[in-house]
């Protein structure tokens, strides 16, 4: 089995020397048009933890994902990530929040490595000791003897290998997840399985959204179930939800929305 | 490493992945110099055989053929952060969002500036110009052209890169704003190529000196909101 380092953004102390936690939400919402993907998220996750988010199609599972990448901003509510408004200063989140999405984001007329070394830049190594990460996770992902390929020439699975890759060379406080063993075949579930374990091991706090409630849920601290945009269900250690369920709806009604 | 390090490696990276990938991108840089060269083509039949006519047009015509190879140009570099993802991808990294604006812009100035030159000649051959004497000021202008073009076309092609009808919208938003800049480029060309006899080269290189300094204080305030959804 390769090597495989974990890189870790370093821990930030918050107010009088308490740990802030890695996630805090309140009422967290988010309108696509009418339609309310998110209708009003109050959730608490500590540092370290390992969080499955589960939830059927259209739970809102993506959308609360990406607010928290800061891919895209809430309609309403407060986030914070860290003890760091990420409202306020999302630059500062970008640099402990790693999140590997559906789309796997790779240059198709770039090679492997190429894509790698890339990203390697933009997460900040210098050219050498970004030679030295990107030929270790390429390894670590399987895709060592591919290296020189372009992504175009990738199935899905390889793409998702080669966006894993990039998460490893990344230094995350907080890792997102969507649906990280999707398009992979039983090898690759597994390095993910594997790689879930010593994320959780060098103390990254981890959400993963799935479909796989079993698998993901037996390695999780936490659980949390959306539906309709709204947490239905909070479950383990290190996460606590403010009011769960219908009490949250008038909130969003009152704007006219459908949720 | 210092912010101003990390910022300059940063839009080196990205300026280099784009010429990377526009080079091995199945011959579309190829493709955008074969249509300018049609547009002069096009003009020149257009316009008849008189070769002061052609003579005399010849730089209004040049730098149309540059916008109009440019507007392609700076719409292909952000389409490439359109294959999977690759835009938000780009917006997530820890990075500073003026770096990634100059990394854009640089791969764009440079594509630019490799359209004009190769564009030159076609016009003197095309039209019949003689350049001999006039190539210094004529490069001049066409390098400040060209960073002008590139540092706001970049802004409005990263506007536009998520609209539906993105191919439309970026002519349509950009060519009024870029009017001054390619008067200015025009007349400094038409000044380099006739050995500037009114002495007004200078001046015309000024302004367009003055306009990149406009376009590129605009792309960098703009280009970090253009990258929020």
């Amino acid at each position: 089995m390769p090597q495989t380092t974990i890189y870790v953004a370093p821990r930030l102390a918050g107010t009088l020397g308490t740990i802030p936690p890695a996630v805090a939400t309140v009422e967290l919402a988010r309108l696509f048009g009418r339609s309310a993907a998110l209708a009003g998220i109050s959730l608490t996750v500590e540092m370290g933890r390992t969080v499955a988010l589960l939830g059927p199609n259209g739970a809102g599972k993506t959308t609360l994902l990406r607010i928290l990448a800061t891919a895209i901003r809430p309609s309403y509510g407060l986030l914070s990530i860290d003890g760091i408004d990420a409202l306020r200063e999302p630059e500062l989140v970008r640099g402990r929040v790693v999140y590997l999405s559906h789309a796997t984001g790779h240059y198709d007329d770039l090679t492997a490595e190429e894509n790698l070394r890339f990203a390697a830049t933009m997460f900040g190594w210098g050219q050498h000791e970004g030679a030295d990460v990107c030929r270790e996770a390429l390894e670590t992902v399987g895709l060592s003897d591919v290296a020189a390929a372009r992504a175009v020439t990738f199935s899905a699975g390889m793409r998702k290998r080669l966006a894993l890759a990039r998460v490893l060379i990344a230094r995350p406080s907080l890792l997102l997840l969507d649906e990280p063993h999707a398009a992979l075949d039983g090898e690759g579930m597994v390095l993910v399985d594997r790689l879930l374990g010593l994320w959780k091991e060098a103390g990254v706090t981890v959400m993963v959204a799935s479909h796989q409630a079993e698998r993901v849920a037996g390695m999780a601290d936490a659980t949390v179930r959306l539906e309709g945009g709204l947490l239905a269900e909070v479950t383990g250690a290190g996460v606590s939800a403010g009011p769960v369920g219908a009490s949250q709806r008038p909130r969003v009604a009152v704007a006219g929305m459908d949720r | 490493m210092s912010d101003l390090r990390r910022g300059l490696a940063v839009a080196l990276a990205i300026a280099r992945k784009d010429a990377v990938a526009e080079l091995r991108g199945r011959q579309a840089a190829g493709s955008t110099l074969f249509f300018a060269a049609l547009v002069l083509l096009l003009f020149g039949f257009a316009l008849g055989p008189d070769a002061q006519r052609l003579a005399d047009a010849a730089p209004g015509l040049l730098w149309l053929a540059i916008v109009f190879g440019g507007l392609l140009t700076v719409a292909r570099l952000h389409q490439l952060e359109t294959d999977d993802g690759a835009f938000e991808q780009l917006a997530l990294y820890p990075v500073d969002r003026r770096a990634i604006y100059a990394g854009k812009a640089l791969a764009g100035g440079a594509a630019m500036l490799v359209l004009g030159a190769l564009l030159v000649p076609v016009v003197a051959i095309l039209y019949a110009i003689p350049i001999g004497a006039a190539w210094l000021p004529l490069l001049v202008a066409v390098v400040l052209g060209a960073i002008g073009f590139a540092a706001i076309g970049t802004a409005y092609a990263g506007l536009t890169v998520r609209m539906r009808a993105r191919e439309v919208m970026l002519p349509l938003l950009m060519l009024p704003i870029v009017a001054p800049l390619l008067l200015a480029a025009v007349k400094a060309t038409a000044a380099a190529l006739s050995g500037d006899p009114l002495g007004e080269l200078g001046s015309w290189l000024q302004l367009l000196v003055a306009f990149d300094v406009i376009m590129l204080v605009v792309g960098v305030g703009t280009y970090g909101f253009l990258l929020e959804d």
